[in-house]
């Protein structure tokens, strides 16, 4: 009884910790439509910035508080939404993901940089003590954060409801413009909804950082907060009451199972059970989440789409890109940079290309953000170093096959939500994989997976040069095969459902359906890519495909232009390149590229001074190149409707 | 009723009832959009569904095409209930729609919009239609009068020799390159239209298509509903343009503060004091910002627009751009 009171009362405590990031989450997220996905990492900068002004330079709790919770996080709060969100406004939906990611990669690698991860910090309580209530030690610590959760949210409750800023905050995400009219500034109403947010996941960061008994970790302390994320999901990102009972129902969940279940399991199992539950959460509340309902927006995507090659263009230009990389094979054969042969790292952007080339298709063309295409590499690494041996043709196969059906797994229970949703269900999936698979002891072993290059009827790709050019032609082959899908009716039917998915449904398609098959093909692709990746590593390692890397990949595609193959393959270059000269800062370039990009939707190739034409390709006329549009007539139809049918 | 008799002659009696509404109730929290509706279509004829801004037009037509689930009521498709299907299912079964704001494709271009709309009941995963991907695959369209056939997509596929014959009839010709989003807000709700009339709908609605075009565009819009409708279509047609609605309509309802007040002939709906008080009424509560209006050529009618909140969209050049 005793210990059931204990773990009750820091599941309570530790709920609360979730109840303050996850309503700044929703306050942040109601007031300007953006998800914060930067919200753990702000915490995480709020908690070592804490830990730096007490345990380092000491100064007094009050003035590190003051510092840390006003100047830091509600001042760069308003910065963020000043210059870095208000800007995206029209911009394609899956920008501010992409730009609150880039910031959340840019402060975990400043960290990184500031506050070495070989450090242990252990941060001071703001109140020290405990008492005993009822036969148990109960820290002061704690008392203090679930008072702070429950002021927090007494005092949302009355800014809301009885203030007129309050009301204005509310409306603002319903229609900005009418707000507008009413003589309230939306941008100053999304402003203050970025300032609480930042503010809340400082606070609950400079509060949850004493119970870190073992200490502060970066990315430890940056993914706690996924259990807010499921908390603010069961309060479908509106409902800040139905957030904070869901939080503490979590917090406490988490308490039990740590204390009741896991010690019944294997210490490996336990760890798994352990970091996968927030993900787990995170699953439950999106499956229990009712359908949204399909809207009509009105919104016009005014997106000039980067022009897609022909048939004929797109072989022409797959052969010159194999005889280019033949050349470059043979004459850097043996050519060495840091230890790793040209032709290792130029397998390895093959591969990388290929998990680029499954973004543009799920990402690019039909607006769907995925965040866990490393996970997929990584199931498929696992499976080709496992069936028959490693380096079968079936391991290739099946690393592809299994990957789709996963892929489909993970797709269907977000169909029914907005694209949010699958965003948060494949960083949730990217990050329990990480965890509690690849890190598993059993899954990889300690000395990493050992992969054998494909040997098939005889032929083995056994020499550099040969797996090389092997991976090579399976990047042409998908580089082609991405350009025929966009040329197809069923690429047609990927930009219609990205583009309005109200009318799509309405002309008698059905979203879930291609949404679904579309990340499935994506899965299968970044499936067999992983299987590809480990032939040419020869080996692969726990950290090899964690969610930070996955996300900077992302990132980078985005950066070069996500609706492009051009964009897909020299993210993998730049990817591959900086991790080999500057590996400590690559998310920092990641975050600011993509901030810098901001809502240019076709990236760095779409931007236009930097667009040359090759003198054959044909200049398309638009509209305002005609001297008058045609005027309105020739009606006769003769009953075309009907025909058309068959 | 034969279904001959409307094609030749389409009369308020009509065909056959293609789209029945019974008492639909739809709530926003406490406002009530819809309170009881009650509307029937007719095959052959063009309805027409009139009311003032916010009277509930836009929630019917979401709850017709199943984008807004009703509280209470039923929606019938010939003897079909769809109340409760899904929004794709029932375009499937003919219901077709175009939209108050604008939902284009807007990164494909005109002729492909159409083209989605054609290739709706195509199954891409099927060889047949996968196998177009590789450039060597010759199309093997048999060409009859010079129209490709037997094949649905791909180049010089029926697909796209439909589509640039569906722009022609909307007056859109030559316009099948243009990316859809550059286009006009008029000639963009005629790529809506083709877009809708590609899936050979037995149910067409539309939600103010006259907007955005110009008077001569206007009446040309006029004739092709009725051509349509001669066809055997059952059109609902919501619209400001009041002397587009008298003209063309064969019937018309008029909705006011999510209830259908009055129904009958474009000559019964002129004369109908229910429906002159509706629309006076918002006039007398400031004559100032009241706008007057047309039902047909005769009688003057202050327009029920709420001035504070609302621009006038008559003529459709308030919607332009």
């Amino acid at each position: 009884m005793t210990n059931f009171l204990q773990f009750t009362i820091f599941g309570v405590m530790l709920g609360a910790g979730y109840a303050i990031a996850a309503t700044g989450l929703v306050v942040t997220y109601t007031t300007s439509g953006v998800f914060n996905f930067a919200q753990g990492a702000v915490g995480m900068i709020a908690a070592f910035g804490y830990w730096e002004l007490v345990s380092a330079h000491n100064q007094p709790t009050w003035a590190a508080l003051i510092i840390v919770l006003i100047v830091g996080a509600s001042i760069s709060g308003a910065f963020v939404e000043r210059i870095l969100m208000r800007r995206l406004h029209g911009a394609s939906a899956e920008r501010p993901v992409m730009v609150t990611l880039g910031l959340m990669v840019i402060l975990t690698g400043v960290a990184t940089v500031v506050w070495s991860p070989t450090v242990q910090r252990t941060v001071n309580p703001q109140i020290n003590g405990q008492f005993r209530l009822v036969g148990i030690n109960i820290q002061d610590q704690y008392v203090l954060i679930i008072g702070v959760a429950i002021a927090v949210a007494i005092g949302l409750r009355l800014l809301f409801y009885s203030t007129r800023t309050g009301y204005a905050l509310r409306a603002v995400v319903d229609d900005p413009e009418l707000l507008g009219m009413s003589g309230v500034s939306p941008n100053r109403m999304s402003q203050y909804g970025w300032i609480l947010g930042f503010f809340m996941a400082a606070l609950s960061g400079v509060l949850l950082a004493p119970t870190q008994t073992t200490g502060i970790s970066i990315e430890s302390f940056t993914l706690l907060v996924v259990s807010g994320y499921a908390a603010a999901i069961v309060g479908r990102l509106r409902n800040i009451p139905v957030t904070f009972a869901a939080a503490i129902a979590i917090g406490l969940a988490e308490n039990y199972i740590l204390n009741y279940v896991e010690p019944h399991l294997s210490s490996d199992l336990a760890r798994d059970v352990d970091t996968a539950l927030p993900m787990l959460f995170l699953f439950a509340a999106l499956v229990t989440l009712p359908s949204v309902r399909l809207r009509a927006v009105g919104r016009l995507t005014s997106l000039r789409a980067p022009r897609v090659a022909g048939g004929a263009e797109s072989l022409i230009g797959g052969v010159v890109f194999l005889v280019i990389a033949v050349i470059l094979g043979v004459v850097y054969s043996n050519t060495e940079v840091k230890g790793t042969t040209l032709l290792t790292l130029g397998g390895m952007i093959m591969c990388l290309g290929i998990v680029g080339l499954s973004l543009v298709l799920v990402t690019g063309y039909s607006g769907q953000v995925s965040l866990c295409q490393f996970s997929f590499m990584g199931i498929g690494a696992f499976i080709m170093g496992k069936v028959a041996g490693g380096g079968s043709v079936l391991g290739l196969l099946l690393a592809t096959a299994i990957c789709a059906a996963v892929g489909a797994l993970i797709a269907l229970p977000t169909i029914r939500l907005s694209d949010l949703y699958l965003a948060l269900a494949t960083f949730a999936f990217a990050d329990a994989v990480a965890q509690g698979f690849f890190n598993d002891g059993r899954i990889y072993g300690s000395g990493g997976l050992s992969i054998n290059r494909i040997s098939v009827a005889g032929v083995s790709f056994n020499g550099d040069t040969a797996e090389f050019l092997l991976v090579t032609v399976f990047f042409v082959l998908s580089a082609w095969l991405v350009l025929a899908i966009r040329r197809s009716l069923f690429g047609r039917r990927l930009v219609a459902v990205n583009d309005s998915p109200a009318a799509y449904a309405t002309v008698g398609l059905n979203i879930g359906f291609t949404k679904v098959a579309v990340f499935a093909i994506g899965a299968a692709m970044a499936g067999l890519a992983g299987a590809l990746y480990g032939t040419v590593q020869g080996v692969v390692g726990t950290t090899d495909f964690d969610i930070f890397p996955g996300i900077i990949f992302v990132l980078f595609v985005t950066i070069w232009g996500i609706r492009t193959v051009s964009g897909a393959f020299l993210a993998a270059v730049t990817y591959v390149v900086l991790n080999q000269v500057w590996p400590s800062s690559v998310g920092i370039f990641a975050g600011l590229g993509v901030i810098l990009i901001g809502r240019a939707a076709n990236g760095l190739l779409g931007i236009e001074f930097l667009h040359f034409r090759l003198p054959w390709v044909k200049r398309t006329t638009g509209l305002a190149d005609q001297a008058a549009p045609p005027s309105f007539g020739g009606l006769a139809l003769e009953g075309e409707a009907s025909r058309a049918a068959g | 009723m034969p279904q001959a008799d409307v094609v030749d002659q389409p009369s308020t009696e009509g065909g056959v009832d293609v789209l029945t509404i019974e008492g639909v109730a739809v709530r926003f929290g406490g406002v009530a959009a819809l309170s009881d509706a009650n509307l029937t279509v007719k095959a052959g004829t063009v309805t027409g569904l009139i009311g003032p801004n916010g009277a509930g037009k836009t929630t019917l037509f979401n709850v017709i095409s199943g984008l807004q689930t009703p509280d209470r009521g039923s929606v019938h498709l010939y003897d079909t209930d769809i109340t409760k299907m899904k929004p794709h299912r029932r375009a499937r079964l003919g219901l077709a729609r175009t939209f108050q704001r604008l939902e284009l494709f807007g990164t494909l271009s005109a002729g492909e919009n159409v083209q989605v709309g054609l290739e709706s009941s195509v199954k891409w995963w099927q060889w047949r239609h996968m196998k177009r991907a590789f450039p060597w695959v010759k199309s093997g369209v048999p060409v009859v009068d010079g129209v490709p056939v037997g094949e649905p997509t791909g180049p010089g596929s029926i697909a796209v020799v439909t589509s640039d014959r569906l722009l022609d009839g909307v007056g859109l010709g030559g316009l099948g390159a243009e990316q859809a989003s550059a286009m006009p807000t008029g000639l963009a709700r005629m790529v809506e239209l083709a877009r809708a009339l590609a899936m050979a709908p037995k149910v067409l609605l539309l939600d103010e298509p006259g907007s955005g075009l110009d008077d001569a565009e206007s009446q040309a819009l006029g004739e092709l509903l009725c051509t349509l409708a001669q066809g055997g279509m059952g059109v609902l047609l919501v619209e400001h343009d009041m002397e587009l609605v008298m003209r063309i309509c064969d019937y018309i309802y008029v909705l006011d503060f999510g209830d259908i007040i009055s129904s009958g002939t474009p000559d019964e709906i002129r004369k109908d004091p229910v429906v002159q008080a509706a629309y006076l009424g918002t006039v007398e509560v400031d004559p100032e910002g009241g706008v007057v209006g047309h039902f047909g050529d005769e009688v003057a009618v202050e327009r029920t627009i709420d001035p504070t909140t609302e621009a006038l969209p008559t003529e459709g050049e308030a919607v332009e751009g």
